[in-house]
């Protein structure tokens, strides 16, 4: 079952979960051909490896894809989030998943 | 020999009645009417993750849920829709939350266009909340849907982790202290054990009996600082205890205390003792 796992990350988590699923949120900055800059939770810039399909359409979106390497990642799916989305708190869930209170009981 | 026979029977007149309260085998596979149980963690609701749930636990097939060491009734996520699959008597769901994923089934009634149109609302790759309770079939873990509604605030994801999150914990440690008594139970007390043990207690004590005038509550305080005793207190006691007040004051206000029921007479009509 460990390969349904998709973590939450912030870009700086990013570089611990290499050639791993995870969750991302983003706010996209820009796009220019299949790839995309996006700004995560904790205000990293992250470059986002664009399939063809589905196109990034919110202005936030939570990026599911595989971890290339500490700034980059490859998306295989995303979720819109709308145009109004509270970063501060997204950020301090992703950190709090991760806390060892929680971590290990609930999110794996 | 006659000894033990006398005692199997007897435990086989008990193992009769637990039969009966033992919830019938049916309330087990979905149908309601699980009269017997009186389990109040089968009518509650927790938040939880995919992945509590996938770690979930039976001690047999009947049995109820547990998560760590806690029971559950329903539980409720807030999950991606991976697919959906109509089938002809019920939807099947695939959620991801990230911590793993599980199906949810819903049981349709297509007769019924209204029950159409309430679940007709969920597509893919969406998140959504879902209520129910948790199931197997054959060794399959669903979760039983009785509620599915599109989750269409974003925010609602973060706050069902944190929700589910400090639920954990509370479980765990308990409540946290109210605003006021803070950490006074957690830390403070290990200095000098008797003496801030007594101090807590009487400050306690003081926020329980406040609502009474003060001669009233310093006896109260009195008579609760007392080691339980059958006997009570005799009231020549409570007086050389209490300050302030003559013989007929303390009389008086112990009339009004056994007239509210605080305190009742127990040897004769000179010994209290405090109501629990």
């Amino acid at each position: 079952m460990t390969e349904h796992i998709s973590t939450r990350v912030n870009s700086h988590r990013l570089a611990a979960y290499i050639g791993r699923t995870v969750r991302l949120v983003g706010k996209t900055l820009k796009i220019q051909g299949d790839t995309a800059i996006v700004e995560a939770s904790d205000g990293g810039q992250v470059e986002i490896r664009l399939p063809k399909d589905p196109p990034l359409t919110g202005t936030y979106n939570e990026i599911i894809g595989n971890v290339i390497d500490g700034s980059t990642v490859k998306m295989l799916m995303c979720i819109d989030l709308g145009s109004d989305l509270d970063m501060k708190l997204v950020d301090d869930m992703v950190e709090l998943t991760h806390d060892p209170k929680f971590h290990e009981k609930m999110f794996t | 020999m006659s000894q033990y026979e006398n005692n199997y029977y007897q435990n086989g007149g008990a193992g009769g009645g637990g039969f009966l309260t033992g919830g019938s085998p049916g309330s087990a596979n979905g149908s309601p009417g699980g009269m017997g149980r009186k389990n109040e963690a089968q009518h509650s609701l927790r938040p939880v993750t995919v992945g509590q749930l996938r770690k979930a636990t039976q001690a047999h097939t009947d049995a109820e849920w547990m998560i760590e060491n806690d029971e559950i009734g329903q539980v409720t996520v807030v999950a991606q829709v991976m697919s959906i699959q109509v089938q002809t008597t019920n939807t099947v769901y695939w959620l991801d939350d990230g911590s793993g994923r599980i199906e949810a089934r819903h049981w349709m009634d297509s007769s019924n266009p209204e029950d159409v149109e309430k679940w007709g609302g969920i597509v893919e790759n969406t998140y959504v909340r879902v209520t129910g309770n948790l199931k197997t079939f054959g060794n399959k873990r669903y979760i039983n849907a009785q509620h599915i509604r599109p989750s269409t605030n974003p925010h609602e994801l973060y706050f069902h982790l944190g929700e589910a999150m400090v639920t954990n914990l509370m479980i765990e440690r308990g409540m946290p202290p109210g605003p006021g008594q803070t950490a006074q139970q957690n830390g403070v007390v290990a200095s000098g054990s008797g003496a801030s043990a007594y101090t807590t207690q009487s400050r306690a004590q003081t926020s329980q009996f406040a609502g009474l005038p003060p001669l009233q509550r310093s006896i109260m305080e009195f008579l609760h600082s007392q080691p339980p005793n059958d006997e009570g207190v005799h009231v020549g006691a409570i007086a050389r205890s209490v300050q302030g007040g003559d013989a007929a004051q303390i009389s008086s206000a112990l009339d009004a205390l056994m007239d509210d029921g605080h305190v009742y007479t127990t040897l004769d009509d000179s010994h209290f003792q405090i109501s629990t």
